[in-house]
């Protein structure tokens, strides 16, 4: 497991409590700030570019249709791409779990003799912590997408499926490059410390023997695959190394390549408000001489296409959309989540995994439904989130304050006479308790909230006396 | 076939075939109808977009691309050229680590798209691929003609299994990963150059 950013309560084996590491990230008040106003110039950006495409609504059903009907027909899709991908001249293998996917990748790189690998970003290979595993192995892993460089450099893990390093100030980033790559002390210019790494990567491109690239679309109809950039470090890794290693989860199969025109449209506009990336790589087999690998990778996605509940969330082609319009990751920072893909698609895909360890993750929302708004795919992520806490307290994954609570509140509402008696406390206590101690007995939710001034009487009692003769 | 025992292969198929839910139709293709064209002529769109993703855009007369071609590529300058328009300064090599400290790589486009200011840029040759990632600058000649409204039209016209590699290119490599600042000349190219030939010539119809 990577070290976090700023040593976030997030521990490898016990339950992520998303609200406690939360609480840590806004700690440093200044930064929070930041972050927020960062993703929403993002989102902004999004809406912007979504604006300029009158048909974007049909693009988006579009969309949505397609990945429900290879999800419905996954399995046709997966066979019919591997034969047309060996018959391209790629290797295909299949992984069950995040160990036999790396275990395959080691294997690969033995037979080639690979020691030095460049990767472009995946966050599949991050799910199955490829980079600890290859490197307890003896072999160099280099990250190449810039902000996943800066995070592996730090020994930390991305806070961002699109912006990795999106956590950090550039002050942080000069700090990291001062030490790891010798730029000056101080430097903290964005242009600087990207030439800077533009310099040390390229000699890592160089001295590779093997690269290892993601998939944003597999396409089953030609046997080859799309991957998007824009700083180019997936097409450098392809197109000089001798073993090309491309992993991707199964979900990301799209039947056709005229597909592609639907999705491309839709990707970088939702992503970072770009009308398109700056490289759409399409792959149909390796260059002369070289070693092509492709691995399909299951790792919990078939359980999750076998939840009624759920599966939906399969069609996902990882924007980042709903992480920067959400008002909760924007303000809490990807590490909180302690899970790989954070934010709404996050939250709802993470649990599926480990109900019991990512239990906190569907209640890091307002279910205020700005996710499913700017989802290219239109996947219903408030709705899936709220049906994720329903199976949370089933499950007895509730937290023990959490489940009291909301018992405590059925009693209430069930009990007309309880309920009046609670609210002239409640009256008592606003009008006479001094304000700290009204704040602590309103708990968490009054922590940062202004309490009201209480009201004269209940609107029950307002009620009998205004309307006599009212319906009751 | 497959190098991983095929017992994970029929484990996953399995477990899809077990999950599958209720089947979803491939829906219609309805993008005629369904696209509305903006006002802006497509030369124009295209312009304004390759421009927006830090693209330098020369339209040109027929008459006159080999001379903007040779100022774009300027002097002293390391070139491997896939076009007529230009010449190599150095020779196709069989290692792609050779082209390290290429200064330009000069190409034409089959298709450009107006909505995104892309070149769609196709081979199976292991030196240009690698070229045009490895060059410090990149020039592209691109026809008027050969420009479509959109992805749709684009995809309607590629075959993208023609070639081993084929990538829509959008101005030069890029970066925002510190800060959101936007740096131009990431891993890639620091410049792209677009040289577009005009189907009539402007001055002379």
């Amino acid at each position: 497991m990577t070290q976090r950013a700023f040593e976030l309560p997030v521990l490898p084996h016990e339950p992520v409590d998303h609200a406690k590491a939360a609480a840590a990230f806004n700690a440093d008040v200044a930064r929070t700030e930041w972050h927020d106003e960062a993703l929403w110039f993002v989102r902004v950006k999004r809406d912007r570019a979504a604006a300029s495409v009158p048909e974007w609504e049909a693009l988006r059903a579009r969309a949505s249709a397609i990945k429900e009907h290879a999800l419905t027909h996954l399995d046709e899709y997966l066979v019919q791409f591997e034969d047309n991908a060996v018959r391209n001249g790629m290797q295909v293998h299949w992984a069950r779990d995040a160990d036999e996917h790396n275990r395959i990748v080691h294997g690969i790189l033995e037979r080639a003799g690979s020691r030095r690998l460049v990767k472009s970003k995946s966050m599949l290979t991050e799910e199955c912590g490829l980079n600890p595993y290859l490197e307890a192995r003896g072999i160099e892993v280099v990250d190449t997408d810039l902000g996943e460089r800066i995070v592996q450099l730090r020994r930390e893990g991305p806070s961002h499926i699109v912006l990795p390093a999106i956590h950090l100030r550039k002050e942080e980033v000069g700090e990291t490059f001062h030490e790891h790559l010798g730029t000056p002390a101080g430097l903290a210019d964005p242009t600087a410390l990207a030439r800077a790494a533009r310099e040390h990567l390229r000699e890592r491109f160089l001295a590779a023997d093997a690269t290892l690239t993601g998939m944003n679309f597999a396409v089953a109809e030609t046997g080859g695959f799309v991957v998007c950039t824009n700083e180019g470090n997936a097409d450098l890794g392809m197109a000089l190394a001798p073993v090309h290693i491309a992993s991707v989860g199964i979900e990301k199969i799209i039947p056709r390549a005229e597909d592609l025109g639907v999705f491309l449209r839709l990707l970088a506009r939702s992503g970072t408000g770009q009308a398109v990336t700056a490289y759409s790589s399409h792959v149909h087999g390796p260059r002369a001489g070289q070693e092509l690998h492709v691995v399909l990778v299951d790792n919990g996605r078939t359980r999750q296409l076998a939840r009624e509940e759920f599966w939906t969330s399969l069609k996902c082609i990882r924007c980042g959309a709903c992480m920067n319009t959400c008002p909760i990751y924007r303000r809490s920072g990807g590490h909180s989540y302690g899970s790989t893909v954070p934010g709404p698609i996050g939250s709802v895909l993470t649990p599926g995994l480990d109900l019991e360890r990512y239990a906190s993750l569907p209640f890091a929302s307002t279910l205020c439904g700005s996710c499913t708004a700017v989802c290219p795919v239109k996947i219903d992520l408030d709705a899936q989130l709220f049906r994720w806490r329903q199976r949370v307290v089933e499950g007895g994954h509730a937290s023990m304050a959490k489940a009291t609570a909301m018992k405590a509140s059925v009693r209430l509402f069930d009990h007309p006479r309880l309920f009046r008696f609670a609210g002239a406390v409640a009256r008592l206590g606003l009008r006479i308790l001094p304000a700290p101690l009204a704040r602590l007995a309103g708990g968490p939710w009054a922590r940062t909230r202004d309490l009201p001034s209480p009201p004269a009487q209940s609107f029950r009692a307002w009620y009998r006396k205004n309307r006599p003769g009212g319906p009751r | 076939m497959s190098a991983a025992p095929m017992s994970a292969r029929e484990a996953i198929l399995g477990a899809v075939r077990d999950a599958r839910p209720p089947a979803v139709a491939r829906p219609q293709p309805l993008w005629q109808e369904a696209r509305a064209m903006s006002g802006l002529s497509r030369l124009d769109t295209f312009t304004a977009a390759a421009t927006a993703a830090g693209a330098a855009v020369s339209p040109v007369s027929t008459s006159e691309v080999a001379r903007v071609v040779s100022g774009a590529v300027g002097q002293d300058a390391s070139v491997l050229s896939y076009t007529a328009h230009a010449s190599s300064t150095i020779s196709s090599p069989d290692d792609p680590h050779a082209l390290a400290s290429l200064d330009v790589l000069v190409c034409e486009s089959s298709l450009g798209v107006a909505e995104n200011g892309a070149v769609w840029v196709a081979t199976s040759d292991t030196a240009f691929r690698a070229a045009l990632f490895l060059a410090a600058r990149v020039v592209i000649v691109v026809g008027e003609e050969a420009l479509v409204d959109d992805l749709h039209q684009a995809y309607e016209r590629i075959d993208v299994r023609s070639h081993t590699f084929g990538a829509f290119v959008a101005g030069p490599s890029k970066t925002a990963d510190i800060e959101q600042s936007l740096v131009i000349g990431a891993h890639g190219p620091k410049e792209l150059t677009l040289v577009l030939v005009r189907a009539t010539d402007p001055v002379n119809p």
